[in-house]
């Protein structure tokens, strides 16, 4: 049963977000000074001192702790280390500011390669230490973490005879919007030819399939909507937000693919917030993996089960490849996960309030006023916001 | 029947895999080529991957117990990179399957004596077993009849 109880609706909102923009190589620097750097970008563009910030809350790693010291951040009422994605670290600052647990939080998350993500990360010494080298290995018969996805994507493939152009429709938008975007690690050009040939990892999903393990990070200021009104950015509203999990959470034993987390996170979106799919002028559906966005637009209600390909196809630019919804809202402007990096979601929810404040750059789109953003995949992970200003 | 085998000899028969109290009893059962999966004592209910809880009843009395092998192939994909484990190269990409069993819970492993394109979502398969690093693995094999859905 989905409760439509939504106390905070609208009293929380974003004062900022910043970017150190994203490389898919080891850079020279730690997890913990990227992260660090995007918060220094966020505090400045809010012109916040360390003595405003009493809460931190970030992804795993790095810890709020060594935000802290980085900063020389005073004192904290409230500090949080949620797991990825970006919505969880986001969701749990928008309730410890909506109880008064603390005022304005500072929230992060560092995209960093490492051997889970990245098998080159091991050339960089400081990031093969600590890894599993054998005994905590896992076998290869398994669906869980990244396989989960290629074996629900045969799944749909089995289900609803979904040609492989549909996946690389999803793809190829992504790239189209990462060539704007100056913040994303991968803005060559890229043809559904490109596409179909690019080489099989986990079939049926190929390289171009998955995201992008890059370097970076993004980081927001969440406040009280009365405080950031006195900041300089437009303030951005959340007007609702959800983390959804449904029973059978593993990856091989989820119910199906009508009834996982992402159809908790939509009825309870639905539930909670004062707008929906033909009410926003962006959307962001998380593309760490192709499939989960062709779900994301079925499961919101763009279009019926199975039919995302088609629905894209008839949304879609032939030539350039990029989506725009009824010929309007835009779909993953910064080049989603899987051109711009696999943030996780930080880096969809930071376009989204870059594009509602009017500083997207390039990438403008004229006089947005309301976002959808669903990250997260299918099982333990789904999540979602309902972003506006006023 | 339990082999009698420690808690230390098995954590390392089973080096790499992710073994606990929790699933102590599933990996004993492969040790003697039985797929133990576990089964609430008062509802019925069968439930993977281990958890000390019935999910359905709430109940504390749940045993890994053995199932059939019999089942239908649910999701597979093909591994053309993976981590390492022996006698698996890649070199033909690996076939990795979640089977529906009979028993209406899903096991996940893979599929030997089959071409890949004959490996199909929709196909009955059996279990069977093979040995890794000297340690029985449960994998399954296809069914000769046709496909059930």
């Amino acid at each position: 049963m989905t409760s439509s109880r939504n106390p905070s609706r609208d009293l929380v909102a974003f004062a900022g977000a910043a970017s150190t923009g994203f490389q898919a190589q080891n850079t020279e620097q730690s997890q913990v000074e990227l992260a660090l750097r995007a918060c220094i970008a966020v505090l400045k563009q809010c012109g916040l001192r360390a003595s405003d910030i009493d809460g931190i809350c970030g992804t795993s790693t790095p810890e709020a702790r060594r935000i802290q010291s980085g900063l020389g951040i005073d004192e904290l009422t409230w500090f949080a280390n949620p797991v990825m994605p970006m919505v969880n670290p986001v969701a749990a600052a928008v309730g410890a500011v909506a109880a008064g647990l603390c005022d304005v939080v500072l929230c992060y998350h560092a995209a960093y390669r490492l051997p889970w993500n990245t098998a080159s990360s091991l050339k960089d010494p400081y990031r093969a230490t600590g890894q599993a080298t054998g005994a905590g290995m896992p076998q290869p018969e398994t669906m869980a973490g990244a396989v989960g996805y290629a074996g629900w994507a045969s799944r749909y493939i089995y289900e609803f005879n979904a040609p492989r152009e549909h996946f690389g429709y999803v793809a190829l938008n992504s790239r189209h919007n990462a060539i704007d975007n100056p913040l994303a690690a991968m803005r060559e050009p890229m043809t559904m030819d490109d596409y179909l040939a690019a080489r099989m990892i986990r079939s049926p999903l190929c390289l171009l399939d998955m995201d992008v393990p890059v370097d970076g990070a993004d980081a927001f200021v969440i406040t009280t909507t009365e405080r950031a009104r006195d900041l300089p950015n437009r303030p951005v509203l959340v007007n609702a937000v959800s983390l959804g999990m449904a029973d059978q959470n593993e990856e091989d034993q989820s119910r199906s693919l009508e009834r996982n987390g992402q159809h908790v996170v939509i009825e309870s979106l639905k539930a909670k917030g004062d707008f929906w799919i033909d009410d926003i002028d962006l959307y962001f559906p998380y593309d760490g993996f192709t499939i989960i966005t062709l779900n994301w637009i079925e499961n919101a209600g763009f279009c019926g089960r199975g039919e995302a390909g088609v629905f894209l196809a008839e949304n879609r630019d032939y030539e350039s490849g990029q989506i725009m919804i009824n010929g309007r809202v835009p779909v993953n402007s910064h080049g989603g996960a899987l051109s711009e990096g696999g943030t996780q979601g930080s880096g969809h929810i930071r376009e989204a309030i870059l594009q509602l404040q009017g500083l997207a750059g390039d990438r403008q789109v004229r006089g947005p006023e309301r976002a959808l953003v669903t990250a997260g995949g299918f099982f333990m992970n789904a999540q979602g916001l309902l972003l506006r200003i006023e | 029947m339990v082999l009698d085998i420690s808690d230390e000899e098995l954590v390392v028969r089973f080096r790499g895999h992710p073994i606990d109290r929790d699933n102590a009893e599933h990996y004993r059962g492969r040790l003697e080529r039985q797929l133990r999966i576990n089964r609430c004592k008062d509802c019925g209910t069968w439930n993977h991957p281990p958890i000390p809880t019935c999910p359905a009843c709430w109940s504390l009395n749940v045993e890994a117990a053995p199932v059939s092998g019999n089942g239908t192939i649910y999701l597979v994909v093909f591994l053309h990179q993976g981590p390492p484990a022996e006698g698996v190269d890649y070199s033909v990409p690996y076939p990795v399957v979640t089977v529906e069993l009979d028993e209406k819970v899903r096991f996940t492993s893979t599929i030997v004596g089959a071409n890949n394109d004959e490996i199909e979502i929709g196909k009955r398969v059996s279990l069977d077993w093979i040995e890794r690093t000297a340690t029985p693995l449960p994998v399954f094999r296809l069914q000769t009849s046709e496909k059930s859905e």
